[in-house]
């Protein structure tokens, strides 16, 4: 067990020394087997993973990676939360659907039960967009930048459409100014990643980008 | 840049420990039981030395089948110069008497 879970976090040290420390993962695994042999396999397999966690910010390889780290844990993942929440009903905030709707909502019987009807679609709306931003998050870490690019462009049109759904229900129009803005700035830190991405690995694997 | 700098007290220990046999080749994990550091320490000091020219390294084959060839590390004559200036300025008077 100690052993497995030793050469889990001998892998993951691995990864995130990338391939400008490729030699030294290399050396690490080897010394491995001799702490391995020693009985200490956690400790040193412990001590590597916190070395390549210290390399990180100094190459450029393991800065693109923390900085997607930091743009999926401090933005997309919160996001994705917070429109759980509004797909569920638990936050009024952001959607203003229930605003629309609530005693300070319409007065007007049509438009009342226009919101009304429209509620359950742009729930599942919201809810699917809570989903693609946890999927945006993963393909990003993951550097699939084509699933990036799909995703994307399901999130866009996701929002587009609340943003033109929630105009023709006269539904609170600050909150639209705010779905607009979280687009703009999803879109301006991925297309920054992606150029960031495409300028290290371009000589190396100019096909992974998709870009 | 990183050698203008005064080195840390673990450097120092490395410096020690690669000093007292300069001309030999040692493995990490030897290192690693001589001078008491973790992992986690040796080997971020083991990557800025190289990069700043003060040790080598290469690969050895492994003394046992099966096993994955080892990096073994020593000071260039750059890091023996250092090692010794260092070992000075870390002295007290009656060592620096003596190393003189």
């Amino acid at each position: 067990m100690i052993e497995a879970l030793s050469r889990a976090l001998m892998t993951l040290a691995t990864c995130c020394l990338g391939e400008a420390r490729r030699e030294w993962a290399l050396a690490m695994q080897a010394e491995f087997e001799e702490a391995n042999q020693a009985r200490t396999p956690l400790s040193f397999a412990c001590g590597c993973l916190i070395a390549a966690w210290r390399e990180l910010p100094r190459h450029a390889e393991g800065r693109l990676s923390l900085a997607s780290h930091m743009l999926a844990l401090g933005l997309l993942i919160p996001l994705a939360f917070f429109q759980f929440g509004c797909g569920l009903g638990l936050s009024t905030a952001h959607g203003g659907l229930d605003t629309g709707l609530g005693p300070g909502g319409s007065q007007d019987p049509y438009l009342a039960s226009a919101q009304l009807m429209a509620t359950p679609a742009l729930h599942i709306l919201w809810l699917m967009l809570g989903a693609a931003h946890l999927r945006l998050a993963w393909v990003l870490l993951e550097r699939d930048w084509s699933s990036v690019v799909k995703t994307g462009a399901l999130i866009a049109a996701a929002v587009v459409t609340l943003f033109i759904v929630m105009a023709v229900l006269l539904v609170d129009n600050g909150s639209r100014m705010v779905l607009a803005a979280e687009l703009a700035i999803e879109t301006i830190f991925i297309l920054g990643l992606a150029r960031w991405h495409e300028r290290i690995f371009l000589n190396t694997t100019p096909a992974t980008t998709g870009w | 840049m990183g050698r203008n700098r005064r080195p840390s007290k673990q450097m120092l220990l490395l410096l020690e420990v690669l000093s007292a046999r300069s001309q030999e080749w040692r493995h990490g994990y030897d290192l690693m039981k001589e001078t008491g550091l973790l992992s986690g320490t040796l080997y971020p000091l083991l990557m800025r030395m190289t990069d700043q020219g003060l040790v080598e390294a290469e690969w050895r084959e492994p003394e046992q089948p099966g096993r994955p060839a080892r990096h073994v590390y020593r000071l260039t004559a750059a890091g023996v110069t250092f090692a010794q200036s260092a070992a000075l300025s870390n002295a007290t008077p009656a060592q620096k008497f003596a190393l003189a």
